[in-house]
This record gives C-alpha cells, sequence and structure tokens, in this order.
C-alpha cells in the first residue's frame, strides 16, 4: 500500500516537475478581471479538495469547513480580505472606551436567521458561551482570549451587546473576524446536553443548519457535493439597493486530486478552483486564458514563505556535538549568505517569487517591513563566519567538502520536508546544491505530513523545510508563533523560560504590541521584534511566492484575496454572464 | 455445495479478521496520527482530546481490543477526518465502488475474452495488434491511464471529465439521474477495466491456444467439425478455467485499482475512501475499509471458484465425490 501510494506520489511530483522543465517562462498576469456586469440568477461551480468535518466551525478548523462556514453564516465585523480593513456586518457600528477595553456594538436591525428567527444579542452572547464552555471543546477558545481571559459579554437590550477585554488589545474587534454567529434556538440544546461538539455535522439535515450569511446548504451528498442556495432573508444589500446575493446556487464539487481538478476547471466544469495555482500550472492556464475560456489574476505575494530551521532546544540536543554550531546565529547567517534567493525563485518557483528576509512576506501589507536586516548572496562571507566558529574545510572525500571543527564533527545534517509538494522537493535539493558550496552537507528526507508532524513537535531532527502558515496577518493573532511558551514557536517549542535573552526580549516587545492601542507605537515595536528575529534567525526565508489563480471567464464581481479562499470569501457579490 | 459455501464463508471471516486487525495495527504503528489533520502547531489540549476521542491514548493492543470488542456489535468506530460513523462511509462507498467494479468487469470480459479468443486461435496482423495493444494496458499505471482519460474528456467535452453525477441530474427524476449517472461510468470504469481486460485477453488467448493443441481437438477436426465451430464450441470451454482462476484476483485488481481511478476522477467509492483515509491515518476508518474490501475479495473468491466448477465438469465430479 505504502509502495503504492508512494509511486503515485512520485508520478504525480514527476508530472509536476516535468510540465515545468518543458517550459521556461516569467509568470506575468492579464491583471483584474474586467469591470463587473452584474446579474442576478445563475449558479456557479467550485471544488474543495475535501469534505467538511463538520458544519460548526467553532468545533473544527478544517478548511472545507471554513469555506462552508464563510458562506452560511456571519460576524460581528469581518476584516476585508482585500483591504484587510475591519468593516462592520452583522454589528452595524460600535463605540470602544478610551482604554480599549470595553466595546459596545449596535447590532443591525431587521436581521433574521434563514428560517426567519431574529437575530439577537441573545445569539452573540450563546456564540461566546460556546467558545468557552469546556465541554463544547471549540477550536477558537485561544484565539478569542485577551489577557488571558475569556471576553465578557452582555446584552442590555436585543440590539446591544458590551464586550470587555481583560486588557487593553491591539487588534481589538479584529478578533470578532474569528467568530461565527450561531443561532441559539438551534443549537442550546446540544451545549446544555453537552453534544455541541457532535452538532451540525454531516449527517445533520440540511435545514437544521442555519445562518446569517449569503447562502444556507440545502443538500449534502458525501464524496461529492454540497449544494448551496441563496439565502433569502440575507440582509447585505447591493450598491443598487437590490438584493444579495447575486448568484442562485453555489455547488461545491469534492475534487481530491489537484490534477484533475485543473483539468475540469479548464474544461468548463469549475468555475472556481479551491486554492492558488502552482507554478507548474501556469502555462496550460494562460493558454486556455488566450482562448476566452480562463481569467488569470495575479492574487499578490502570498503571506506565507517556506522556512528552513534547525531544532533549537536545548534540553533535547545538548548532547549533539553539532548543537553548540547550530544554536549560534553566525552559523545560521553563514547558511543565508549561502544562498541566491533569487536564483531560489527561479528554480524553486519558476520565477514568480520573490526574496524575503524574514517570517513578515511583501503580501503582509499592513506589516512587513522593508528596512529588515539582510544577508546578501555571498559565499565568500558564509565562510568567513563558519571560520570565525574554527570551522574549516576537512579533504574532500567523495567528491564532496564538508566544513567541520578540530574534533572532526563535521557538518552534514537530514533535512526532513513533507512528501508530495513539489516545491518543497525543488526547496530542498536547491538548498543542498547551495550549502554544498560553502561544506554544509544537507541529506534530504521527504515524509508524510503526519509523520513530519510527529518529529518536529518531538524535536526529533536536524532541520526541518516547510511552509508553516501563520493563523493571522496581524502579528498579536500571531503570539503563539511570536512568544517562546507558544505552540507555533517551532524551533523550540512551548520554553518553560525562554532558551535566550533575544527571545525574552521579542516577548516583552510582543506583548507590548499586543496590548498597544497606538497603531504607530505598535507598528514601531513590531519592526524592532522584526530586527531582533533577523539577527538571530531561528528559521530562515528565502522567498515568497506570487499567487496566481484562475477562474472561469463568465464570473464577474470578483475581489481577490492572498487568504484563502481567494474568491469565495466575498462570494454575496460574485455574479455569471450567463 | 453446502460444504464448499461453509468452507468459503470461515475463510472470509478470517480473511477479514486479520486483513482488517492487520491494517488497524500496522497504522497505528506507522509515525504520525490523524491528528497530524489539526494542523502542525494545534493546541496541546486540542490534540489531547483529539487522541482521548480516538483511542490513540492507549496502547495499539488496547486499542485493537477495544475495537474488536466493538466491531462484534457492528460498531465499526467513528472517523475523525469524516467526523460520522464508518459503517454509514463504507457502506455508502461501497455501494458506489461496487456500480463501478460490475461495469468495470462487464466491460473487461466482453473485451478481454473475445479478443484472446481471437488472438489465441489466429496469426497474423489481427492477433499482433490484439498482443501490443494488451501489453501497452498492462503496463500502464492505472494513474497515467486515469489522467489521460480525464485529459481527453476535459479536451474533447464528450464525457463529463469527473464525479459519479452532474449537478443538473439533482432537481431530475430517478431515470434522469440513471441516465446521469451513465455518462459518468464510461471513463472510470474504462481506466479500472482497461489492464483487466488485457491480463483476460493475455490469459485468454495463452489457454486458447493450449487448449487447440489437445487431441480432442485434433479429433473434432478430423470428424470434420468446422474450425470456428471447434474454437468456440469445444476449446473455448477447456480454455476458460485459467480466466475463471483469476475472477477473485481480478475483483483484488478492481479495489486496488480503484484507488488511484476514484481519486483521479473524483468518483466517491471505497479506494478513494481508503486512500484519503491512509493519507491522513484515519484509524478506524482504514481498518472498516481494509474489512469490506476483505469481504469483497472472499466473495470475489467465491465467485470465482463457482465459475470455475461451472465451467470444468470435472470439478462438479470432484464436489460430488
Amino acid at each position: 500500500m505504502q509502495t503504492r501510494l508512494t509511486r503515485i506520489g512520485l508520478i504525480l511530483a514527476g508530472a509536476g516537475v516535468l510540465a515545468a522543465l518543458v517550459v521556461v517562462f516569467r509568470f506575468g498576469s492579464s491583471g483584474p478581471s474586467p469591470a463587473p456586469e452584474l446579474r442576478r440568477g445563475g449558479q456557479i461551480v467550485a471544488s474543495l479538495r475535501s469534505e467538511p468535518r463538520s458544519f460548526n466551525r467553532l468545533v473544527s478548523r478544517d478548511y472545507a469547513t471554513e469555506v462552508v462556514t464563510l458562506l452560511t453564516q456571519g460576524r460581528l465585523a469581518r476584516i476585508n480580505r482585500a483591504t484587510f480593513e475591519l468593516e462592520p456586518w452583522l454589528a452595524e457600528g460600535w463605540e470602544s472606551s478610551a482604554d480599549g477595553r470595553t466595546h459596545t456594538l449596535r447590532l443591525r436591525p431587521g436581521v433574521t436567521w434563514s428560517d426567519g428567527t431574529p437575530f439577537t444579542s441573545a445569539d452573540v452572547l450563546f456564540s461566546l458561551q460556546a467558545v468557552y464552555d469546556p465541554k463544547a471543546q471549540s477550536v477558537l477558545t485561544s484565539t478569542l482570549v485577551v489577557g488571558g481571559q475569556p471576553i465578557k459579554a452582555i446584552a442590555p437590550d436585543a440590539q446591544t451587546v458590551v464586550l470587555t477585554y481583560a486588557a487593553p488589545s491591539g487588534p481589538g474587534l479584529r478578533l470578532l473576524d474569528n467568530l461565527p454567529i450561531l443561532p441559539k434556538h438551534k443549537l442550546e440544546a446540544a451545549l446544555m446536553s453537552g453534544s455541541f461538539a457532535a452538532a451540525w455535522n454531516s449527517t445533520t439535515p440540511p435545514a437544521e443548519i442555519v445562518g446569517t450569511g449569503p447562502f444556507v446548504l440545502r443538500e449534502y451528498q458525501p464524496g461529492q457535493r454540497l449544494v448551496l442556495e441563496r439565502n433569502p432573508r440575507y440582509w447585505r444589500r447591493a450598491a443598487d439597493d437590490g438584493a444579495l446575493p447575486y448568484l442562485d446556487r453555489i455547488v461545491l464539487e469534492i475534487v481530491p486530486e489537484q490534477n484533475a481538478e485543473l483539468l475540469r476547471l479548464q474544461a468548463g466544469e469549475l468555475d472556481l478552483t479551491s486554492s492558488e495555482l502552482r507554478p507548474e500550472d501556469y502555462v496550460p492556464v494562460r493558454e486556455a486564458e488566450k482562448q476566452g475560456r480562463l481569467r488569470l489574476i495575479e492574487l499578490g505575494v502570498g503571506p506565507d514563505a517556506d522556512a528552513f530551521w534547525f531544532c533549537l532546544k536545548p534540553e533535547v540536543k545538548a548532547k549533539d556535538p553539532r548543537f553548540k554550531y547550530v544554536q549560534r546565529p553566525e552559523f545560521r547567517k553563514a547558511i543565508s549568505h549561502a544562498v541566491d534567493r533569487e536564483a531560489f525563485a527561479e528554480t524553486v518557483f519558476l520565477g514568480a517569487a520573490v526574496p524575503v528576509w524574514g517570517p513578515i512576506t511583501p503580501g503582509n501589507l499592513q506589516w512587513f517591513w522593508a528596512d529588515v536586516p539582510r544577508y546578501p548572496h555571498n559565499d565568500q562571507e558564509a565562510q568567513s563566519l563558519l571560520a570565525t566558529l574554527n570551522l574549516h574545510d576537512r579533504d574532500e572525500r567523495d567528491g564532496e567538502t564538508v566544513v567541520a571543527d578540530l574534533d572532526g564533527v563535521e557538518m552534514r545534517f537530514t533535512v526532513l520536508t513533507q512528501r508530495g509538494i513539489s516545491w518543497y522537493e525543488r526547496g530542498t535539493a536547491v538548498l543542498r546544491d547551495e550549502l554544498a558550496k560553502i561544506g554544509i552537507v544537507l541529506d534530504i528526507v521527504p515524509l508524510e505530513v503526519g509523520a513530519l508532524i510527529q518529529r518536529l513537535l518531538a524535536c526529533d531532527y536536524d532541520a526541518i523545510y516547510f511552509r508553516p502558515m501563520a493563523t493571522d496577518l496581524d502579528p498579536a493573532g500571531n503570539l503563539d508563533f511570536w512568544l517562546s511558551s507558544g505552540s507555533a514557536h517551532f524551533w523550540n517549542i512551548g520554553q518553560k523560560t525562554p532558551a535566550a535573552d533575544w527571545e525574552r526580549r521579542i516577548d516583552t516587545l510582543m506583548l507590548e504590541q499586543a496590548a498597544a492601542l497606538d497603531p504607530a507605537r505598535r507598528r514601531q515595536e513590531f519592526n524592532l521584534v522584526q530586527q531582533i528575529f533577523a539577527e538571530n534567525l531561528p528559521a530562515l526565508y528565502f522567498t515568497a511566492p506570487r499567487l496566481y489563480y484562475a477562474h472561469s471567464a463568465r464570473l464577474r464581481g470578483v475581489v481577490p484575496s492572498v487568504q484563502r479562499p481567494p474568491v469565495l470569501w466575498s462570494a454575496d457579490t460574485l455574479s455569471v454572464t450567463n | 455445495m453446502t460444504a464448499f459455501v461453509a468452507r468459503r464463508l470461515l475463510f472470509a471471516v478470517a480473511l477479514v479478521f486479520v486483513v482488517s486487525s492487520a491494517t488497524l495495527l500496522l497504522t497505528r504503528l506507522a509515525p504520525g496520527d490523524v491528528t497530524a489533520e489539526l494542523g502542525p502547531f494545534a493546541a496541546p489540549a486540542e490534540v489531547a482530546a483529539a487522541r482521548a476521542r480516538l483511542g490513540l491514548d492507549r496502547g495499539p493492543v488496547e486499542q485493537w481490543a477495544l475495537w474488536i470488542a466493538r466491531v462484534g456489535r457492528f460498531d465499526f468506530g467513528d472517523s475523525f477526518l469524516y467526523n460520522r460513523p464508518v459503517r454509514d462511509l463504507v457502506g455508502r462507498a461501497t455501494a458506489n465502488t461496487a456500480i463501478l467494479a460490475v461495469v468495470a468487469l462487464l466491460a473487461a470480459t466482453a473485451f478481454g475474452i473475445p479478443l484472446g479468443i481471437v488472438s489465441g486461435s489466429r496469426r497474423g496482423t489481427a492477433a499482433t495488434v490484439i498482443r501490443a495493444v494488451s501489453l501497452v494496458c498492462l503496463s500502464v499505471p492505472p494513474l497515467l491511464t486515469s489522467l489521460l482519460l480525464v485529459f481527453l474528456a476535459a479536451t474533447t467535452r464528450w464525457l463529463p471529465a469527473g464525479g459519479m453525477t452532474s449537478v443538473d441530474a439533482l432537481d431530475g427524476r430517478w431515470s434522469t439521474w440513471l441516465a446521469d449517472l451513465a455518462t459518468h461510468l464510461p471513463l472510470p470504469a474504462l481506466a479500472l477495466a482497461l489492464p483487466i481486460a488485457a491480463t483476460f485477453e493475455r490469459l485468454q488467448a495463452q489457454s486458447m491456444a493450449e487448449a487447440l493443441q489437445q487431441p480432442f481437438v485434433t479429433a473434432a477436426a478430423a470428424r470434420g467439425v468446422a474450425p470456428r465451430e471447434i474454437v468456440l464450441r469445444h476449446a473455448w470451454r477447456v480454455s476458460l478455467r485459467p480466466i475463471c482462476g483469476v475472477y477473485g484476483i481480478a475483483i483484488g485488481t478492481l479495489l486496488s485499482g480503484s484507488f488511484v481511478v476514484e481519486f483521479v476522477t473524483a468518483w466517491p467509492g471505497l479506494g478513494r475512501l481508503m486512500y484519503e483515509a491512509l493519507r491522513a491515518r484515519d484509524i478506524y476508518l482504514v481498518a472498516g475499509c481494509a474489512a469490506m474490501g476483505g469481504w469483497v475479495l472472499a466473495a470475489g473468491m467465491m465467485v470465482g471458484d463457482l465459475l470455475l466448477a461451472a465451467a470444468d465438469p470435472r470439478l462438479r465430479e470432484q464436489g460430488r465425490g
């Protein structure tokens, strides 16, 4: 079985690389979608790679559940994924106290659930209660904690909610983008009986799943598709004061295989795919665009970049003789100098990537800092840095030169990466070749994602090449990455006390930054965090991909975003030409 | 006959027990587990809760024993990936795979055996072409065949490029659904059937060539029986034995081939379900799929044996004796 799966993976990877090698190209884009000619009615067919694990976003974090939730549920306030600005949604407005701890929200009048029941402040209180109830096992609890405490909510009347934070919060009400508001009248019994985690699963009749979003679930055919129809009671109006959404129906087809998904898009069986294009998909899509069947859009630079890091957990690695070098910033700076980022972008992403020097990419418009310290490609500088650590070339053996210390400890490492992802495989290969030039030898071991994560969490590895996805573009929503105690502080997860002074400084700055209300101060403190990070390089970043997306030519009203889902996040304003 | 069926049923139960138990234990012992689906940096409490819910916090043997006890009550546990009972998922997927497999097997039989008779009983260009095509079909992995067929469907738009039914059939009647299903079947069925048809053709050709060397063929020819009748009435029946023998194996091949074909063509069957379960290490779903696969394989082998007995009078006589 494993052999068969391995073979499939190799063939798919091979096909991808072959397609990439056949045509050498530079990426370009035909620009944004044409001016919308919006029309009411019709349906679109989009794809999902997997099925939703639940229809209750509070208990499931998978991508399919997130997409269905975006289409069927509303939030009090939402972050516009194109502008990253906070917008009133189910709350039509709010006032915040001077200390940033108390927020009074006015709910939009006249909003009803899709079954006709009025939406009130009781639903908001119920949703927050479900988030914090341990029996509900919500996956959103940690994202809605301020100062280590739950958000307190009271409802003076049916149209008003007062939220009180335990401490000032930099993101403020942006946190509410994480919270879909669920119907109390449908789910209260499940919460009371302790069955909330199992409520709204895939066997629940669609009529029971009500929402305030633009669409309602009409039918779920396991393994095949979800059918969503327009919610006739949706509250939002178009610019001409007409009803939204424009579309009558959205069908989410389950298409697990990405090559087949692309072929079905080209054949006109799909209007949208579930994710952005792979670099090797650009050429066939470009051809289809020339024939007028598809539209190709450049989403921009992705907010996440591939990272390369060593396990820096002293209690696990202290006895490893290589650790005393790996833990030195000079060693990691040498690696950063050794990699030609322009060539890396050309080879790994076929030109569709930009050099980066830290975890915050130019795709994160609000928090990217262009002046972050850089380590330009320079092999001599890299070798000089290694020499300061008393690491020098040994005699060449088997055609490779390895640097080693005076005791003969060689700088040879095993790098784990995820199997079957074409750019990981190309990225690790380029890295191996670049580091070989300065005498650092890498052996690449691709693993299934489950095995990779197990090794990562146990720090049972030398180095890893992987793309950890940020949970939030606002750094205050990403504290699990920045804080030394965080579960996503992947080079040394969950430290009881900061292992290094620079980590202690980042901890202090990040907690201050997260609690600060002044945007300028937040930005200044976060720039300093990025500087400290770049000076110590616990993880190395080389390039961030430019993201491209394709959709059918008949689609109108597309507002693309670098965040997933790239188009369906604003499904209520999508329409089709015929 | 009763004793034969009873023996086969006992064999099936043993096969299912061994296959599903081994699959559960091997999946459990492999590195990583299904909580990877929560993402690399899920909160430890969330991961711990998921592991406890799935019994992953227990030892492998203890977990296996608890699972076997539940299976005795026809409860195969819940899938983490789909958040549903494994029994429901496997039942529905098996029905879908059965539709695909029956059509593929019929197509493989309808193409493979007549072509095998032709290539085994004649010489010349036709036989050479058939042999060459068979070798190609045997050599190309189902993944490439599926992708090629999806590509052709997408390019020509003669057939749907994937899925089991269309969105348009949602609001239609039963007959509309059936007609829609019929347009979706050829692509995955062909991808599954081609290597099996080639296997049948090769076996049939070889077996037919051997049968035509038998003395009773010479005797029939000496009696003036027409060559066409010798092939179809006398030699073919004798040559069927190896074909019937591989029918059970063909059903196994259909199952393993369906892993890839169903994945690529988005057919919601048992192969795709098991592929996704294995990829995610969804332990109870993997074991449930393996148990169903074991049943199907055992049933296939029994059908093969019954066909063999029907085709070969000597075996029927042995059975009576």
